[in-house]
């Protein structure tokens, strides 16, 4: 066994190394400068058969091994880190998923172009609060008749918003962590879906990574891929692959690094000759390429065993930690050794490493892989008493369910305007009002000042708000006890009045438990405060984010209507009641001793994992209270 | 002296009522007594269909040694093993040391562990389906498993129509020489007191009920009397009463009204809850009932939830807490498996009120598919003007979602 690649694959990488000298080479500053996506360069690839190497030929794929890909990834990173992603995250993320667990038609129509370069694919896993532990999820995927409804948003997804095809995670039962997660195929251009801005990165700055949002999608059902609660296992054995196309990205930015430090130790002279003679460098060129070749290997193997259906799960995870740890090593490295000539930008080498950050990150960071590989070594580690997040047990909001859409895009006119237009939507009628000190619990609207007011004379900005929205002036509760701004009978929360009519403008209010508790029968809660982060945001429909001493005048002038007619009774906009979760299946009763069994609880002293429904118990499973058997037990 | 009734030809019962018990199962209270109901068959063979409790042991003996006449006791059935009805068991296998005993395999194991010993003496066991001939008079067994003891079965005589249906279909309440339900005015006078026992006594297994209630509907033409173990024999309007047990089971409302209960230490909770019940009579809603949970027994109170499809929950807040009777309360609903209603909520607190935030957890978390409605009625200490608004709210959420039910 000489651990040798084939003739098909060196003239494969051969071909590659030409195109992507030629094609990308000369561009690849001016696309890291310019944070730019090489259009025209992916499109030839497409055109040469390379966007879908390890696919089917009948499915518009090359009908090569998955090694093919991994050199084809390695290539192109060998010159650009960002045009190696772009390869790997279409073919690994975009595509893979659909090829494995797609039906016919799903692949007929999904999979075909984008293995044969016509369309370009991504993967949406990672949300704010979901990174390496996807049980965190919060987008949702609701069934409505023949579609689902998606909705919520994911970070940093590699390819869009030029990839045409997304494989979308989302939450199809709440509250049973990761077995509640489904996949979803959706295209760019669908109603509701939209692109966040394009990240300014650090690195691999040509390859194109943006924010996706859902807002209400409707997603065929059709376009479920695999069956509803099978997400978790589609992304993790897709992730187990896409670490492969990970791996050799960051063997082809080492090795692009090592190549060019190799060169430049030979044409850099010092003390009268190359530097690379002498031996501090000779000796960093010996260990990069010895890390290299390790770095190769583990790519290769894992790769070769993918391709012969060996388990390959915790070969790709060394691979990929490996590969991306020496990456660092070998471009910084590799740019001590062009000394000062490497720290300056359109040096290949600096890009290197600034590309090179990335793969210990991305598509499981190198602590997760370390998780991945230790726990196929020593199994699943025992159970802790603290529970894994897996189960989600968010506190809800306290004000209820809420829009809480903030309203960022434009300028702060804008974004009041954007404001005004969603509240009169709602039925909000501005051109009737009520008086000013109109009893809190009576009121149907209320502004109201926190301490974020300030002085005393920007009560002014609250009165004439409150004028302008036809609304009562109240406050938080410090503003009425301490600073003494208004009365004490106008501060709104727990211990004070309460607001339960329509419309409830917090100006500079943060948002303290017990205020909140005095809003939470609010129809709509507006925010406006300087800090992002204060819990009004969590439990407002609208927000803003800026200074009330700016925001309040433009908000006061987009509503007012002059003279305010008086409003006619209120009439209570609903709100919504939480939704609870629906049962994930029925519970049955025992007909030996009335014991209910619950599929969310399971029945953890026979080791049946919370979630498993009734039909799936083992037939040997016995009622834990009185030992009757399964078959005694009737539905709930 | 004997007391005896006949059911029907051959039939008799030969029970015997109870007032001195205070405590039905040492908790429900019977201000009106129970009946023990035990059914002598004198076919070609003497069968007895269950027998009474301790305490109504010489009654059952003197009853059935009038009607034999001096011949031995055949057949001894037990339908159901707790003992209000088997306790004198032992006592008729020492009288009658011929008796064969039929049951239900759970049922011999019971009687074992209770100590009745029916060694040396010949155990029929019986299971689902199987048939026996007393003579002219053939019956089926048929299981009630978690009706609602595990062993229950109830037996139907195919040649009379009748059925011995062991707890199911009993009542609270004495017979006092009634034995008819047609021979009182049910739906006046006893069905609060049958609800009561069926929603404490059997209320958690309303799927159980469900699946007894399924395999009647198949026979339900042959049915001509219902011989309960508790309470009066139904031998007319079947329907009305199976159809109760149906809503009952399915812990479906009968009432689309609203059941205030109200926990209150110094009357000011108490002032709110009758303030709301004023807000709904005046918007025409009558079906309002009014409890005050520190002097009602908590069975009563399920029987009434389990009867409205709203209900009310006032409570202060004790110990930072749910005041403990009502807590009692909610624990006792999720026990007996209530489900399905609406709540609203008043809360009362004079520094820091908890016991919304708590009712509503535990009505969210603990009992199932519940709706809390939210406008929530919160007192600081009593209910004072400003929040006269609220409480009108309150009332409005109500007559609207009752409006809603009425529609569905």
């Amino acid at each position: 066994m000489l651990f040798q690649t084939t003739q098909a694959h060196e003239e494969l990488r051969a071909k590659i190394r030409a195109f992507a000298e030629e094609e990308i080479k000369p561009i690849a500053f001016m696309l890291d400068q310019q944070n730019e996506f090489p259009d025209e360069a992916i499109r030839k690839l497409g055109e040469m058969g390379l966007m879908g190497i390890p696919f089917p030929k009948e499915y518009g794929g090359a009908g090569l091994d998955a090694l093919s890909y991994a050199i084809a990834v390695e290539e192109l990173a060998r010159v650009d880190g960002g045009a190696g992603v772009i390869l790997s995250a279409h073919v690994s993320l975009g595509s893979w998923p659909i090829f494995a667990y797609g039906t016919e038609e799903q692949k007929q129509k999904y999979l075909v172009p984008l293995a044969k370069g016509e369309k370009i694919g991504a993967f949406g896993l990672t949300e704010p609060s979901a990174g390496s532990d996807a049980g965190g999820t919060e987008t949702t995927a609701v069934l409505k008749g023949d579609h689902y409804v998606l909705n919520g948003g994911k970070i940093f997804i590699t390819n869009a918003p030029k990839a045409d095809t997304y494989v979308v995670f989302a939450v199809t039962t709440p509250d049973i962590g990761t077995r509640g997660i489904s996949a979803f195929i959706v295209e760019k251009g669908w109603k509701g879906f939209y692109f966040g801005d394009h990240y300014d990165k650090m690195g691999i700055r040509s390859s194109s990574t943006a924010e996706l949002i859902f807002d209400n999608v409707e997603v065929p059902k059709e376009n479920l891929l695999g069956k509803e609660g099978d997400g978790f296992k589609i992304a993790m054995s897709t992730l187990d692959g896409g670490r492969i196309g990970i791996a050799a990205q960051a063997l082809g930015i080492a090795q692009g690094a090592y190549d060019a430090a190799v060169a430049y130790s030979k044409e850099r002279i010092q003390f009268g000759k190359p530097i690379g003679f002498q031996q501090a460098i000779s000796f960093k060129i010996a260990d990069m390429a010895t890390k290299l070749r390790c770095a190769r290997f583990l790519v290769y193997s894992a790769a070769e065993l993918k391709e012969a259906h060996a388990p390959y799960g915790m070969e790709s995870a060394m691979a990929k930690m490996y590969a991306s740890d020496i990456a660092l090593e070998v471009t910084n490295d590799a740019l001590q050794i062009h000394g000062g000539a490497g720290f300056m930008k359109g040096m290949e080498v600096e890009r290197a490493y600034r590309d090179a950050k990335i793969t210990t990150i991305y598509e499981g960071t190198n602590e997760i892989q370390r998780v991945v590989i230790a726990s196929h070594i020593l199994g699943k580690a025992p159970k802790s008493a603290g529970g894994s997040s897996s189960r989600p047990k968010k506190p809800a909001p306290i004000t209820g369910v809420r829009k809480k859409v903030i309203l960022r895009d434009g300028s702060p006119a804008e974004q009041v305007a954007a404001l005004v237009e969603h509240l009169k939507k709602d039925g909000h009628d501005f051109t009737v009002g009520i008086p000013m000190d109109t009893p809190i619990a009576q009121a149907e609207r209320v502004v109201s000042a926190g301490k974020g007011i300030g002085e005393k004379e920007n009560m002014k900005l609250i009165e004439d708000l409150a004028k302008a929205a036809g609304a009562a002036v109240g406050s938080s509760r410090p503003v009425a006890e301490t600073l003494k701004y208004v009365p004490l009978n106008r501060y709104v929360g727990m211990s004070g009045q309460k607001f339960t009519g329509n419309l409830y403008i917090a100006c500079g209010i943060s948002g303290a438990v017990q205020h909140l508790k005095g809003i939470k029968d609010a129809s709509t809660i507006v925010a406006i405060n300087t800090n992002a982060g204060a819990p009004i945001f969590k439990n407002c429909d609208y927000g803003i984010v800026g200074d009330v001493n700016e925001i309040l005048p433009l908000l006061t002038a987009a509503l007012d209507t002059g003279e305010k007619q008086p409003a006619p009774p209120m009439v209570k906009m609903k709100r919504p009641r939480p939704p609870k979760p629906e049962p994930i299946g029925p519970r049955y009763v025992c007909g030996g001793c009335g014991y209910e069994y619950i599929p969310e609880l399971g029945d953890p002293d026979a080791d049946i994992a919370p979630g498993t429904l009734f039909e799936k118990l083992p037939e040997d499973w016995v009622c834990p209270e009185c030992a009757e058997s399964k078959s005694s037990f009737i539905e709930a | 002296m004997y007391c005896v009734r006949t059911v029907t030809k051959d039939l008799y019962w030969v029970g015997a009522n109870d007032h001195r018990l205070t405590l039905f199962e040492n908790i429900h209270p019977i201000p009106k007594g129970v009946s023990y109901n035990a059914y002598l068959l004198l076919d070609k063979k003497s069968v007895l269909f269950d027998t009474v409790d301790w305490s109504a042991c010489r009654q059952l003996l003197e009853n059935i040694e009038h009607l034999l006449g001096g011949k031995p006791l055949d057949y001894l059935v037990i339908n159901h093993m707790e003992p209000d009805h088997g306790a004198s068991i032992e006592e008729i296998l020492l009288r009658y040391p011929e008796v064969q005993i039929i049951s239900t395999e759970k049922a011999f194991l019971l009687m074992r562990q209770f100590g009745f010993h029916t060694d040396g003496h010949e155990c029929i066991e019986v299971k689902e389906g199987d048939t026996f001939s007393f003579g002219d008079h053939s019956v089926t067994f048929v299981a009630a498993p978690m009706v609602h003891w595990p062993e229950a079965m109830v037996t139907f005589d195919t040649t009379n129509g009748v059925l011995f249906s062991a707890d199911a279909f009993g009542s609270f309440i004495a017979l006092d020489g009634k034995l008819f339900a047609d021979e009182v005015d049910f739906d006046r006078d006893w069905i609060d007191e049958a609800r009561r026992y069926l929603t404490n006594i059997v209320g958690k297994y309303g799927p159980h009920i469900q699946l007894l209630l399924g395999k009647a509907a198949g026979i339900l033409d042959q049915i001509k009397y219902i011989c309960p173990l508790h309470g009066p024999v139904w031998r007319k309007d079947l329907g009305y009463f199976i159809d109760k047990y149906d809503k009952w089971s399915r812990y479906e409302p009968e009432v689309n009204g609203v059941m205030i209960v109200y926990a209150s230490m110094y009357g000011n909770t108490e002032a709110a809850a009758q303030a709301l019940a004023a807000k709904l009579c005046e918007r025409g809603i009558t079906d309002v009932a009014v409890y005050d949970v520190s002097n009602t027994h908590v069975s009563y109170l399920i029987a009434e939830s389990f009867k409205y499809s709203h209900i009310v929950l006032a409570s202060v807040t004790y110990n930072l807490g749910i005041y403990p009777v009502m807590k009692n309360y909610l624990e006792d609903m999720k026990a007996l498996n209530l489900q399905d209603r609406t709540f609203a909520i008043i809360e009362n607190g004079s520094w820091a009120c908890k016991s919304g935030d708590l009712m509503q957890t535990f009505i969210d978390e603990e009992l199932k598919n519940m709706t809390v409605l939210n406008e929530r009625l919160s007192l600081a200490s009593s209910l004072q003007a400003d929040k006269a608004a609220e409480l009108d709210k309150l009332a409005d959420a109500l007559a609207e979602s009752l409006a809603e039910a009425a529609h569905t």
